[in-house]
């Protein structure tokens, strides 16, 4: 084969790979039209966890930042839909935009001090941090303590709508993920994870790519926390703040494959099938869940995208920049 | 004032028992620089543990927590064995998500078997005050619990830095190569040490049981604990766990009084995030793994 | 099998992924010898004794040790059986003191009956180590490292001493003070000893037989008053000159 041609039979099989992403995306699109309520429901829920463990994924999987404190952005979400319709009788729209608007900013303060941190420090740092968050908000007069709040104007949305908005929410993350990873963001964030002690050098530079993911994450976690709760009629401290988003996103995330961007998709779609069919072992659900992560950790560290790539060389998304580009 | 003074001394003697919920964590952290999160899952299994046992063997608290020790030990094996030894050479996130999936795990078996519910050891000190003045009050189980972390933590900083198994979990931990040139098989050397660290974690459940009381979920919060004491104190260092525990204890109940009690346990994070910050390396100085 | 040889090394082959790094490297080092390796830095020699040790994992080849395959063992087993290397760069245990890295050197239960009288014999064998005896590692000179390194290694009470490059980075008198202690312990105790070095004439005078090692491939082997040192060097540095 000469290089022209291997050339042009790769463009042919990116020119395949568009077509069927497309042709995908606008089949999801058109589900409310030929798919049934319970289909919908588990979109709208392989959609948000999609791009839950997405953002997880850039996180922990792209810039080092193993957090296991994102359910606190859940939480902010969560109750800045129950605090801006509820209380003040904003609509979805307002909330929304709040709710980026708070999330930015105390990912911004946060940042400070958890940015000294490195490694499991972070980690730990991060838990802390939600937790923190919880006791603040189990003690909040305003958010009516532990008792929660009701989140009744919710009701009226359609369940198509909340579907397309989690098909979109899930899309824009795939495709933020991998247009941050084709950009110059994403190279430095590639040799800092082959790398580390050559990347500190430019070190300014990294603190500056790391945050910046560090916000985007944040905010898409919370945007999908306001999503998740208009479907849910009640909002807790302790389930809305609650380390099980961090299970759920650390599964998807692990499972799927840690480090690429095909793992969170196939990650998420499992995870919310397997939830389902759990529904029917009450209280074996997690200890399942964590016993198949456990496993995969232990047997295919790189998760099912992995294997598949190892085995098959196979990627939907190829992240590394061909030659001419 | 007399709050206050209360306050501190109270937050002295809970020290005590704060430093007994870290020093396994921070034992691990030294030798194997593996932060284990499922810490407090296993310090409240052996809680569990132990109110089986006392309920199967005729109410003999003290046979109940041999047979726990026991038992934690085999857990020790099979964690360490199974588990840990078999991803800690591949980094530290793949055993921390390891043992994140052991936490999670544990204690939702807990939870499957015993639900929500609160459970307290019967602890024969109950009521039972050292000190009764105007000033303070110093109950003895707070006393007791005091005194059996000094003689663990005590004990362990001997067994660590005196005798032939210390010294090779010592080498083992500051350079895994030149150790096993020493004949010490570096992996059986980790087991041993999750199995102290367990054993230590089980004195750590029955001072919690029988001072605290626990639920099925509570190993979560008591992780965050362990893992304040052992920053303060420095990761790695067994007898810093007692000043880590101290200040922790201290800054919480001072927390207490200053803000209500409601949010004590909030000031004891924020303190705990703010000596993050600052130090990372801990108030005594340096770390031990590099 | 020769029944004078403690250990053989035959056609072992090392790569890491695409690179290969050892080419059927064959030694033998019989009982009672001083055995050089002689090599550039980045010609194997790491690489070899790493295989030996089972540190990485040969990929094809065998290494006996008295009669026994202990290829690829787990390091600790193949320690336990007599191997005992000072490892280059004098890795000690910076944490501890002294006494304490030798203590640790007789960990091995066979090693810990003689501990005693081993400690005099390498407090004898290294003064300068008895006057250090309660200081932290760390706070020990080039030389004394290396000596401590050394002294550890006989604490386990080997059959074959391995020394990794004793004269890495010390200076010429001090190198000669510990080669010649090195030649005491061969001579009074009997001990197989291998020398692994980056200098010549040093390793040639030393020792009994030498292995030249060059990129990867032993160029030159035999008894050491046999090999002609300009030869030696020729093959040692022919490479970086002509290649």
């Amino acid at each position: 084969m000469t290089h022209k041609h291997v050339l042009s039979s790769a463009y042919k099989l990116i020119g395949i790979k568009s077509g069927v992403i497309v042709a995908a995306i606008i089949a999801l699109a058109l589900l409310p039209l030929y798919g049934s309520a319970h289909a919908i429901n588990v979109g709208i829920l392989v959609f948000s966890y999609l791009a839950l463990g997405q953002m997880w994924n850039l996180l922990a999987g792209y810039s080092g930042l193993v957090s296991l404190g994102h359910q606190a952005f859940i939480g902010i979400g969560a109750y800045t839909l129950a605090v801006v319709t509820v209380s003040y009788g904003g609509g979805f729209f307002m909330s929304f935009l709040i709710s980026i608007v708070i999330a930015v900013l105390f990912s911004l303060v946060i940042s400070f001090p958890i940015f000294k941190l490195s490694g499991v420090y972070f980690t730990i740092g991060t838990w802390i941090v939600s937790e923190s968050v919880l006791m603040f908000f189990r003690n909040w007069r305003f958010v009516n303590f532990d008792a929660g709040m009701n989140i009744t104007r919710a009701f009226r949305i359609p369940q198509e709508n909340l579907y397309l908005g989690a098909l979109a929410l899930g899309i824009v993350s795939v495709a933020l993920v991998y247009f941050i990873l084709r950009s110059k963001m994403g190279l430095s964030l590639m040799a800092m994870r082959d790398n580390p002690a050559a990347a500190e050098v430019r070190g300014v530079h990294l603190y500056k790519t790391k945050l910046i993911c560090f916000l985007i994450a944040s905010t898409f976690i919370t945007i999908t926390g306001v999503l998740l709760y208009m479907n849910i009629a009640f909002v807790m401290p302790g389930p809305a703040f609650g380390i099980d988003w961090a299970v759920s996103m650390v599964f998807i995330v692990v499972i799927g494959g840690i480090g690429t961007i095909e793992g969170p998709i196939i990650g998420a779609a499992i995870y919310v099938f397997l939830r389902q069919f759990l529904f029917n072992f009450p209280g074996m659900s997690l200890i399942i869940l964590g016993s198949i992560a456990v496993i995969v950790i232990l047997v295919a560290p790189k998760g099912i995208m992995g294997a598949i790539h190892g085995k098959f060389g196979f990627e939907l998304f190829s992240v590394r920049r061909k030659m001419e580009d | 004032m007399e709050l206050f003074v209360q306050s501190l001394v109270s937050g002295i003697l809970l020290g005590g028992l704060y430093a007994a919920i870290g020093v396994g964590l921070s034992l691990v952290f030294g030798i194997m620089g593996l932060t284990n999160i499922a810490h407090g899952s296993l310090l409240i299994l052996s809680s569990f543990f132990i109110m089986i046992f006392v309920q199967a063997f005729g109410g003999s608290i003290i046979l109940a927590f041999a047979i726990t020790i026991v038992l934690m030990i085999a857990v020790g094996v099979l964690l360490q064995g199974f588990l840990i030894n078999r991803v800690i050479s591949k980094g530290a996130e793949p055993a921390l998500l390891v043992t994140f999936g052991v936490a999670i795990i544990i204690w939702n078996i807990l939870e499957f078997f015993f639900g929500a519910n609160f459970f307290r050891l019967s602890n024969p000190l109950t009521g039972i005050n050292v000190v009764s003045t105007r000033w303070m009050i110093i109950p003895a189980t707070a006393l007791f619990n005091l005194g059996i972390s000094t003689v663990v933590i005590l004990a362990l900083h001997f067994v660590i830095q005196k005798t032939l198994f210390g010294r090779a979990i010592r080498a083992a931990a500051g350079n895994v190569n030149a150790a096993e040139l020493m004949g010490i098989n570096t992996s059986r050397t980790y087991i041993y040490a999750m199995c102290l660290a367990l054993a230590t974690s089980s004195v750590g459940g029955l001072l919690v049981g029988q001072t605290f009381g626990f639920f099925s979920f509570s190993g979560m919060g008591y992780l965050i604990i362990a893992f304040g004491v052992v920053v303060i104190g420095g990761m790695g260092s067994i007898l810093g766990t007692f000043l880590g525990g101290i200040i922790l204890g201290v800054a919480q109940l001072l927390g207490g009084y200053f803000f209500g009690p409601g949010v004590q346990t909030l000031v004891g994070y924020l303190t705990l995030l703010v000596l993050l910050t600052l130090r990372p390396q801990g108030l005594l100085g340096n770390m031990t793994r590099k | 099998m020769n029944e004078n040889m403690l250990m053989t090394i035959e056609n072992l082959n090392v790569s890491y992924g695409d690179f290969q790094a050892l080419y059927d490297v064959s030694m033998q080092f019989p009982k009672g010898a001083i055995v050089s390796i002689i090599g550039a830095n980045g010609a194997g020699k790491s690489t070899l004794l790493n295989a030996v040790l089972g540190i990485n994992k040969p990929h094809s080849g065998k290494v006996t040790f008295q009669g026994q395959d202990i290829t690829g063992k787990r390091t600790s087993t193949i320690v336990s059986k007599g191997v005992s290397l000072s490892p280059e760069g004098s890795s000690v245990f910076e944490d501890m003191t002294v006494y304490e890295n030798l203590v640790v050197g007789a960990f091995l239960p066979s090693a810990r009956k003689k501990k005693k009288e081993r400690m005099e014999y390498v407090y004898k064998l290294f003064p300068a180590l008895k006057e250090k005896a309660s200081q932290r590692a760390t706070f020990l000179s080039g030389g004394q490292r290396q000596m401590l390194a050394i002294a550890r290694a006989l604490m386990s009470d080997p059959k074959l001493l391995i020394c990794d490059e004793i004269s890495l980075g010390l200076a010429p008198v001090v190198v000669g003070d510990i080669y010649n202690s090195i030649l005491e312990v061969n001579e009074k105790m009997g001990l197989t000893i291998v020398l692994v070095e980056q200098e010549v004439k040093r390793s040639l005078d030393y020792s009994d037989i030498s292995y030249v090692l060059v990129k990867g491939s032993v160029v030159m082997g035999g008894p050491s008053d046999e090999l002609d040192e300009a030869a030696v060097k020729d093959a040692y540095f022919g490479i970086n000159q002509f290649a």
